[in-house]
């Protein structure tokens, strides 16, 4: 029996881009004071559940006035348009004639901490950008990682052939393990949580979700 | 001129059916089940092949908990199973004649979570119906309300991505977020196994002990 040839590929595919922001080196001595001196009850935000080993800012950190603030929403945003441009049709004029709007908060996740799922409204993209990481833990793979959860809710029905299918086929949920200096981004509707940390040091992070308006589209509503 | 509003029939759609109950008198039940299932909190009965990477903080025993003779099993596996076919009753247009004709299966298995233990969120393949069962809820602890918490993931995935002042604030049961449960002892959670659903950090000091099964009818 012949056999022809197939091409077997990944549809339905959702980009996550990561990369090393340039500046990082310099960029998170300055964020780790600028975050110790605030993750204080006056910082934090108070619509969400207070969580004694989970600090969540407000989500004006990209309008702080501090050098640091400023020099990350450069980097941020710098990184989120190249990985936008790298994942979409738009060409650099189009690009060029969108305006970004972006809000994001920092994120203290303490040892025996975790951040609850959840996806972010009202945006395109969640960017997170690691500021600080407690050391891998010796035995707990997903102690403070990131973890993407999966979009493709059709596994409920497996058989011998389906269940040990090879990335990026296979079903389940997609771990970052955040770097310092590191950014990942991804669309703002996959859910997302940070794992329990196991360490013995805090995991802080910079969440940011970002939308690009076309100057002739209507009003987005207020985030 | 304003019309006068036109008469509106507002329902839910694309509903999810979620069963609630507690057994009642479950007191000296618990206890019972308390007592054994700490006692086979061992590698004996641990669930040899997880489909999740195992936690320290959170024993899974094996997939055959209703096969074990002891009463207290035998009497929890009778108020599980009933209260999963009444859940199939009353969400199905099945009639009791009919369900009486199919066989349940199952597998059922128990956790014990201590501090800081967690699962990852999950559904259940091949079944078509789980539940759980709270045995010990363990200690409440007021700055962690989350502790322990069973969380539903809503089956709506992107509805709440746009948000304006209108959806922002939706009522029960079309807001748009996930369904939590402060399980207390003796309580049932019936749902169907394709919704994802995981356990919350739990911070008490004590042990959380539930047990879960997936069920599906040939």
């Amino acid at each position: 029996m012949s056999v022809p040839p197939l091409s077997v590929n990944p549809l339905f595919a959702v980009p996550f881009i990561s990369a090393l922001l340039p500046g990082a080196q310099a960029l998170n001595p300055a964020l780790l004071a600028l975050f110790g001196a605030r993750a204080t009850e006056a910082y934090r935000d108070g619509q969400l559940k207070p969580d004694p080993l989970c600090f969540r800012s407000r989500e004006d950190l990209f309008e702080w006035p501090e050098p640091a603030a400023a020099n990350l929403r450069g980097e941020v945003l710098g990184a989120v348009c190249q990985a936008v441009m790298a994942a979409s049709t738009l060409t650099e004029a189009e690009f060029d004639g969108l305006a970004v709007q972006a809000r994001a908060r920092f994120v203290v996740v303490r040892p025996n901490g975790a951040l609850p799922a959840a996806s972010v409204p009202l945006a395109s993209w969640c960017a997170l950008y690691c500021v600080a990481v407690p050391a891998p833990h010796p035995s707990r793979a997903d102690s403070a990682a990131v973890r993407l959860y999966e979009t493709r809710l059709a596994n409920m029905f497996l058989d011998a052939s389906n269940s040990q299918l090879r990335p990026p086929f296979a079903p389940g949920h997609q771990v970052w393990h955040p770097v310092p200096g590191e950014i990942a981004v991804f669309p703002a509707s996959i859910m997302h949580e940070v794992a329990l940390n196991r360490g013995d040091r805090d995991l802080v992070l910079v969440a940011a979700r970002l939308r690009f308006a076309h100057p002739r589209m209507e009003a987005l509503p207020p985030w | 001129m304003v019309s006068p509003p036109v008469p509106l029939a507002l329902s839910p759609q694309f509903a999810v059916p979620f069963a609630v109950g507690r057994v009642p008198g479950c007191g000296p039940l618990n206890r019972e089940l308390e007592a054994l299932l700490l006692a086979r909190e061992n590698d004996q009965h641990r669930n040899p092949t997880p489909t999740h990477v195992p936690q320290l903080e959170t024993f899974e025993s094996r997939f055959d908990l209703f096969r074990w003779p002891e009463a207290c099993i035998q009497e929890l596996r009778r108020a599980m199973l009933t209260s999963v076919a009444q859940a199939v009753l009353q969400s199905s247009e099945i009639t009791p004649e009919q369900l009486s004709r199919l066989t349940l299966h199952n597998h059922t298995w128990f956790h014990v979570s201590r501090y800081a233990g967690s699962f990852v969120a999950h559904n259940h393949p091949l079944a078509s119906w789980s539940a759980v069962y709270c045995v010990r809820a363990g200690e409440s602890v007021s700055e962690h309300p989350d502790s322990g918490v069973l969380r539903f993931f809503d089956t709506r995935p992107g509805a709440d991505a746009y948000l304006d002042a209108t959806n922002r604030r939706l009522r029960a049961p079309f807001a748009v977020r996930p369904l939590e449960f402060h399980l207390e002892e003796g309580q049932i959670v019936i749902f169907p196994s394709y919704v994802f659903h995981e356990v919350a950090p739990f911070y008490g000091r004590d042990a959380r002990i539930t047990v879960a099964t997936n069920c599906w009818f040939t």
